[in-house]
């Protein structure tokens, strides 16, 4: 195995749910103490290398914790115990385009949706006719995004984004953007990246996709790493436990 | 040290931000940013009816400028006032506004208070500019003492930023309190020698005892008020002590705010 680009150490993640949450001061004051709440764990002591340069899928039911896992990756949620460290630069997927402003047109669009994915001026301007390219909505650059489709608003978000040229990428369900032929795109894309020996860290519930695209995965069964290892492996013992049916 | 040059880092984040919108602001608009100065003209006709023609509130001549109009008077202390609120406001605000950002996307998340003392700022630069050429026209010289002005204008952000992120990060737990403070900065800003002048307040003082006047200065807007006016409206140095309380409360209000942020900044993306 080659040298990990992330190492994911005992990792835990608590939720509070809260029976009666107090966001106002009247019930706080009411109540006199913070709230009524109960732990929940999303995640319990997960560990696992991803090997620099694969393409590793995460897999489990809903709710199983994968996509609590996902936002640890992308340092949105921390964890509460455990450690995540990655080589290189980290880049998520996690939905497109958020952060469009509807009024300004997408060239603005880019440039300010390049810049919070942590893209420097220069870097979208060299990359800017790729990234239009790619959405294909050339035409309508300079038109406010309000007035874009809903299909375009999303290609165009994708296409920023996959042009953040990270090191690590991390990708949640969003590969059923647009259509057919956009989607061809981006898994062409993501082959790309694949051959540049970047690594790619995905959820998806499509089997097909796991199979086609990924070399590992991960295994997450109620916020429990349950396996992990080549995907052939790792699926198939998955596909077998759903088999089984709902328990 | 790694936040701050984190932060320093994603520069471009917070001018992007700013001019989102700065832009954003006045998009589908005939008069553009003209909107931006039609705001302050209007209240300044308000207040001055209301205040120097019917009340008759009569600001002491401007020394040494000879500067005695009123409407500039009022502006001097009234835009810092109007920057003041709408950066509280705003920043305060910003965090919850852009929930779905913060849920999806990691970034250095005080560029979301940053950037609209940002986009604030842009404003009230331009503002702030066209009373300069006003004060000039009537016969002050403001000029000179412009560099001194932008030093006070950037500390007068940095508190106002200060406030906005702590009150941000109180907002995320209590929503009440972006309504609590509307009222509150209503009272705050009469209680701020911005439209009347405040040797009514000493009048009073000496009429009902020293420490009304004492309570009404422990007030940090009403010192940058009057830093401001002795500046652009008497064209002088402003008042030792007055500039050394703009100086603490900058200093103690902005690291207050920037530890508190940055403390709870990891848990936003949960808590929101």
């Amino acid at each position: 195995m080659s040298e990990a680009a992330v190492v994911v150490d005992d990792v835990s993640k608590k939720f509070r749910l809260y029976k009666e949450k107090n966001d106002s001061l009247k019930t706080a004051l009411m109540r006199g103490r913070r709230s009524v709440h109960e732990d929940f764990w999303a995640l319990r002591d997960v560990s696992f290398e991803v090997p620099e340069g694969s393409t590793f899928g995460l897999v489990g039911r809903n709710g199983s914790g994968k996509s609590t896992l996902l936002k640890c990756l992308a340092k949105i949620l921390y964890p509460n115990s455990g450690s995540i460290t990655s080589k290189g630069k980290v880049a998520s997927l996690l939905e497109v385009g958020s952060g469009f402003h509807p009024e300004l047109s997408g060239r603005e669009n880019v440039y300010l949706n390049g810049s919070i994915l942590g893209m420097s001026r220069k870097d979208v301007a060299r990359k800017f006719d790729e990234i239009v390219e790619f959405s294909g909505v050339r035409k309508f650059i300079d038109q406010p995004v309000k007035n874009y489709s809903s299909g375009m608003y999303v290609r165009l978000g994708f296409s920023v984004a996959i042009n953040v040229d990270p090191d690590v990428l991390v990708v949640d369900e969003i590969l059923a953007v647009g259509d057919a032929a956009f989607q061809a795109k981006c898994k062409e894309k993501f082959a790309e990246f694949r051959r540049a020996g970047k690594t790619v860290i995905l959820v998806t519930h499509s089997m097909g996709n796991i199979r086609d695209m990924c070399d590992h995965a991960a295994w997450l069964d109620n916020g429990t790493l349950r396996q992990v290892g080549d995907a052939q492996s790792v699926m198939s013992a998955y596909t077998a436990d759903i088999g089984k049916g709902d328990r | 040290m790694t936040y701050l040059s984190e932060l320093f880092a994603s520069r471009e984040l917070f001018y992007n931000l700013t001019m989102r919108d700065v832009k954003g602001k006045y998009r589908r608009t005939v008069l553009g940013q003209l909107w931006s100065l039609i705001n302050p003209l209007a209240t300044m006709l308000v207040y001055t009816l209301v205040f120097s023609f019917i009340f008759r509130a009569r600001p002491s001549e401007g020394d040494p400028s000879g500067l005695d109009i009123y409407p500039l008077w009022l502006m001097t202390g009234l835009l810092p006032w109007m920057f003041f609120t709408r950066v509280v406001n705003g920043g305060m605000s910003s965090v919850i506004g852009n929930g779905g950002l913060i849920k999806k996307v990691y970034f250095p998340r005080m560029h979301l208070p940053f950037s609209v003392a940002g986009s604030v700022g842009y404003t009230w630069a331009i503002e702030m500019g066209v009373l300069t050429v006003a004060l000039t026209v009537f016969g002050g010289m403001p000029l000179i003492w412009v560099p001194v002005a932008l030093v006070f204008m950037v500390m007068l952000a940095l508190f106002a930023l200060g406030l906005a992120m702590l009150l941000a990060i109180g907002n995320v737990y209590f929503r009440d309190l972006q309504h609590f403070t509307t009222i509150a900065l209503q009272m705050w800003m009469y209680l701020t020698p911005i439209i009347y002048p405040i040797h009514l307040v000493e009048d009073q003082a000496e009429r009902h005892g020293q420490w009304i006047l004492d309570v009404y200065k422990l007030n940090p807007m009403e010192r940058f008020v009057s830093v401001f006016r002795e500046l652009l409206y008497d064209n002088r140095w402003p008042d030792l002590s007055d500039s050394l309380v703009c100086v603490a409360w900058t200093v103690v209000m902005f690291t207050l705010g920037f530890l508190v942020f940055k403390r709870s900044e990891k848990r936003l993306a949960e808590l929101l």
